[in-house]
This record gives C-alpha cells, structure tokens and sequence, in this order.
C-alpha cells in the first residue's frame, strides 16, 4: 500500500503543470539591456518564461535615487511605473519569487538621451576587490604558463630529441595551466557579477548573469575564452593520448588568439582615448610577457631535470627568443603607458601610474637576471657546457620569481583605473548635464 | 541565436542514450567480440569526452542563473575528466587501475551538482523531482562504475552501468515538458493538440 502512494506521488508530482523547466526566466525586458532611450520611458516592463509573485523593481539614477513605483503582476508579466526621469545612466534591479520558491534577480541599465553605461558600472557595483586583484594575478599565470609551456616545446626545443619525460611533464604544465585558467575565469566572471548583482552568494546564485555575459565586452570575452581554452583543454590531451607533438600548434594558436579577449575588454579597449592599435599593443605586450614568463616556468621545471645536452639546447634558444619577447613586451608597454599617462607627472601623482613605478621597479630586476643570462651564462653555457648549470638554474627560478610578482602588480594594473586623457570624454554618466 | 533549453537537454538526452546503448551492446556480445573492431574501444570514453567538450557551450551560453553556469561547467569537466580517463587506459596511456576512479568520483560530482542544484525537496514540484531523480540516480549509479575497478568482468556491473545511462537519457528527454509529444502535461507546451 506504501508502496502503491508512494509510486503515485512521483506520477502526480510528475504531472503538476507549473515550473516545468526550472526556475523562472526573464524572456524580455523592456527598455532593453543597455538601450539608449530618445525620452523617458513610461514602465519598466519584465516578461518571463512563468509566472512569479512578490516582484520588485527598482529604477536608480547615478546617485541612487529610486524612480519606481510598486511593481504589478499580470500572468508573466511584471509592470512597474516610473516617474518622468530626467537624461541620464538609470539602473534596474529586480527580484521576484519564482513558481520554485527560488528568488530570482537581475540588474541592467539604460540611458535615457546617453548612451547606457555596462552593467559592470551600474549603480551600487563598487569595482574589483583586493581577492579579484589575486584572482586576475593567477589567471595570468595560468594563461602564461600554458602559452609558455607550449611555445617552449614548440620553439625552443624543436628538432631536438626530447626525452618521454621532459615531454610529460610539458603537457601537465601546459593542461594544469589550462583548466587553472578556466577555473579562474568562471572565478573571476562569477566574483564580477556578485559584485554587479550585489547580492549575498545564497541569492546570487539565482541571480541572472544573461546582461553581463550577453551585453558587455568582459561578458563576451568571458564566453569566447572559457570556449577557446576549451578545445585548448582538448588538443593539449589529444596530444597526449596520440604522441603528436604537431597537435600542440593549434592550442598554442588558439591561447595565443584567445588572450585577445582579455585586450578587448580592458583599459586598451573600453576606456576614453583606446583605439585599435592600444588593443594590438595589449595583446602584443600580453602574449609576450605570458610567453617569456611562462616560458621560464617551463623551463625550471620540465627541461631543467632533463639531460645536460637538453638544458644547454633549451636555456640557449629560450635565451634568444627571449631578447625578443623582453623588446616586445617594452615597446608595447611603452607605448601603452604614453598613451595611458599623457603627462609625465601621472607617474607618481596618480595611483595607475605609482603602481605602473612599482611594476616598472620589478621589471627592472627581472630584466638585470635576464640580461646577465642573456650576456654571462649563455656564452659560458655555449664553451663550458654542463658546469656552468647549476648555477644557471639558481638564477633562472630567481628570474621567474620576479616576473611572477611582476604579474601580480600587472593584475592590480588591469583592474585600477588609468588618468582620463585630457579631451576625452570620461564616460557617458560624467557628460550628462545635470 | 541561443538554441532553446529543451532542445539542447534533448541533444544531450540522445548522447546518453547512445553511449548506454553502446555500453549494453558491449555487455550483450561480450567484450572480446567487441573488441574486435580496435576503433569500438574508443567508442564510449570518446562520446563522453566529446559531450563534455559540448557542455562548455552550454555553461557559457546559458547564463540565465549562476547555479546553472556552475552546474553545467562542473558537468562538462566531469565528462572532460572521466572520457579522457577511460580514454588513456584503453589507449595504453594510463596503467594504474585507480584511474578507473575518474567514472565514479565524476558521476558523484555530477549527481551532486543536480541534489545542490535543486533545494526544494521530491515532491515540490515536476522540475524538482525530476532534478532528484536525476541526482540520486546519479550518486547511487556511480557503484556500478566503482565496483567495476575490483570487478571489471562482472556482467551485473556493467549492466548496471550501462542502464544508468539509459536511465539518465530518459529522465533528461523528460526534463522539459513543452514539446508537442509532452504536451498534455503542461500548459507551457501550448494548447494540447492530439
């Protein structure tokens, strides 16, 4: 007979209509994500895919002034008034109480006579953490460990025989680096949108991403990364499984390709006086730096306990290649931080050009160990062959002990705001007569 | 440009099916004749490691909620991790029994994304029974795959593995109810038409 019930349950349970799918979600907004209205609008409007109940909406301005009225429930619909606003940024969060009992909520934004700021800059959003600072440090590392491991085996010991171990351990550091980076990336995107969302992490986790991941370059380059490291996560196993080294160019390409997104939706790409040769410098300078960085980690730790013949092989085309990423990495860099810092004060009168000083300090010493590789070791290496090592290796964790903390003050750099150039328009909010 | 969630839970539904399906056909000719064909061996563990390579679109298209982003990641990594496992050892890569492991721990994880997924309890709601199931189902089917790192010839086992998966597939085509063959169940799928 319990049995009977309890088999009845599950076909009832089965066939109650209501929240089908999961959780309710949102099919429209109107005015849509970051629409740049002519005039004010007369509602806020919400549809979603099922009905909800206890909504709530709230229409703030750039000083946090609510412009709603009492949010109203027709079927799947969600209505809420506002009162005439004036030209300005607006930002909408909402709430509703989904047929699963789940609370659900979003945040957008909309101009009204302006262009509408991201989401990422919404009203309440405070900007990154000093844990997204950390976060955006080991998402560099990771993304400059697999495009060094990579370009290590591909560039620098090409032609040579490597021995099944040196092998291996590449394609772990290059496969550990790559699901590192896409843990990182959800890590960081998901600590954004918290942040964006401002919501305590119970609640957000029934909070709508689709505005930032849909409608904002950080979004965008969010997906497009997670997908290419993806298929980079692929080829690096498939390389493995199959011992064809030739299956490396196409991750390493793609890694190369997808750090783009991190060029296209930074400082280089989205603030005032960025163009397109900022972004190509971004990216040249940041897939340089990854490479000779990570190059460095690959170097220490795969081919440094391999074969005398294979470390003085590898150190002597690593320290070649790498004159020429070190020249990359600081004309890009140098060209940037003209562009960022028009007046030489901004160096040390703002706080993106202090942290610039104390990330150019740190590649100063990065570059002396370089440099006393480049024109010390190298030769001695290329006469003395295998004596000369052991202090060759000392020296070379000593130089990726440095560019790695190089990378953390990088990190801070991505995520503070540089000067606005003089001329510029700072944002679309700033410009809007009040 | 997104695909509908229905559609892509059905896609997904096919690929457990026709691994089940391949599974309960290795259990049914036995495993040598199986292995007959060298490219067979590869079969499964290459569908799941390509499944979970689909799975990444899926996290990064369907953000309508962060428990779902997060739950289809850890999914696509599940199957990333268990086919490239499997993969190994049926390739010679991989030695160590132990890495048959990855089946189980992953279905854990798997099942446990669902049960975290949906806090409502059984008989909640249609959705929230269905999340249970699939989780439980799950968490309980990974002895299948965990009994057969001791026992890797015992029919029961894989049997019972392979059903799970067929299991699975039927619970995921009935996850979402508003296509027309489903449509008497729910307002969602529209004005019942049979």
């Amino acid at each position: 007979m319990r049995r009977l019930a309890l088999v009845l349950a599950a076909l009832v349970a089965l066939a109650i209509p209501v929240a089908a799918g999961a959780h309710a979600t949102l099919k429209s907004v109107s005015p849509g994500f970051q629409q740049e209205l002519a005039s004010a609008p007369p509602a806020i409007v919400l549809t979603f895919d099922q009905i909800v109940s206890f909504p709530s909406i709230e229409v703030l301005d750039q000083k946090g002034h609510n412009w709603a009225l009492p949010a109203t429930i027709d079927d799947t619909i969600v209505k809420a008034a506002i009162r005439q606003l004036p030209r300005g940024n607006y930002t909408v969060r909402w709430h509703a109480l989904s047929a699963d009992s789940h609370v659900v909520s979003g945040v957008w934004t909309f101009g009204v006579g302006v262009p509408a700021l991201p989401p990422t800059e919404a009203y309440g959003a405070s900007g990154p953490t000093r844990t997204e600072h950390i976060v955006r440090w080991l998402y560099f590392g990771a993304l400059a460990t697999v495009i060094g491991a990579l370009g290590v085996r591909l560039l620098c010991l090409r032609g040579l025989v490597v021995p099944p171990g040196v092998e291996k351990r590449i394609l772990l550091i290059a496969g550990l680096g790559t699901a590192a980076f896409l843990e990182l990336g959800i890590l960081a995107f998901c600590m954004r949108c918290e942040d964006v969302l401002q919501l305590p992490f119970g609640k957000f986790l029934y909070g709508d991403l689709s505005p930032i991941s849909g409608g904002t370059r950080f979004g965008t380059a969010f997906i497009a990364m997670t997908l290419g490291f993806a298929v980079v996560a692929a080829f690096v196993y498939l390389s493995w499984l199959l011992d064809r080294t030739d299956l490396l160019w196409p991750p390493f390409l793609l890694a190369i390709g997808f750090a783009s997104g991190i060029s296209l939706s930074g400082h280089d790409a989205v603030d005032p006086g960025s163009f397109w040769a900022t972004e190509l410098a971004d990216w040249v300078h940041l897939v340089a730096a990854s490479l000779w960085v990570g190059g460095l980690l690959a170097l220490v730790l795969a081919v440094w306990p391999a074969g005398a013949a294979l470390r003085v092989a590898g150190f002597v085309r690593f320290s070649r290649l790498a004159v020429w990423l070190v020249a990359i990495t600081l004309g890009a860099g140098t060209y940037l931080a003209i562009v960022r810092l028009p007046h030489l004060h901004d160096l040390w009168r703002t706080g993106y050009g202090q942290t610039l000083i104390v990330k150019l300090s740190l590649v100063s010493v990065a570059l002396f160990l370089g440099a006393a590789h480049h024109f010390v070791v190298r030769p001695r290496l290329e006469r003395a062959g295998d004596t000369f090592l052991a202090r060759a290796g000392r020296s070379l964790a000593a130089e990726l002990a440095v560019a790695v903390a190089v990378l953390l003050v990088a990190a801070v750099l991505t995520d503070s705001k540089p000067p606005i150039p003089p001329g510029s328009i700072p944002n679309a909010a700033a410009a809007v007569p009040r | 440009m997104e695909p509908q969630a229905e559609m892509v839970h059905w896609l997904f539904a096919g690929g457990l099916l026709f691994l089940g399906l391949v599974l309960l056909c290795e259990v049914l000719v036995d495993e040598e004749t199986w292995r007959k064909r060298a490219w067979r061996v590869y079969l499964w563990p290459g569908v799941a490691f390509g499944m979970g390579v689909l799975m990444w679109p899926v996290m990064t298209f369907f953000t309508n909620s962060a428990i779902h982003m997060l739950a289809h990641g850890s999914w696509a990594q599940a199957l990333m991790i268990a086919g490239g496992a499997e993969l190994g050892l049926a390739r010679g890569k991989l030695h160590s029994r132990w890495w048959k492991l990855a089946i189980p721990i992953g279905l854990v994880v798997s099942g446990l994304a669902f049960l975290l997924h949906e806090q409502n309890p059984w008989f909640f709601a249609r959705s929230a029974f269905l999340h249970h199931l699939n989780g439980w189902t799950l968490v309980i089917g990974s002895i299948f795959p965990f009994g057969l790192v001791w026992r890797p010839n015992s029919v029961v086992l894989r049997t019972g593995f392979a059903l799970m998966f067929v299991a699975l597939a039927v619970m995921l085509f009935c996850d979402r109810d508003v296509a027309p063959i489903f449509g008497h169940l729910s307002p969602l799928a529209g004005v019942p038409h049979r």
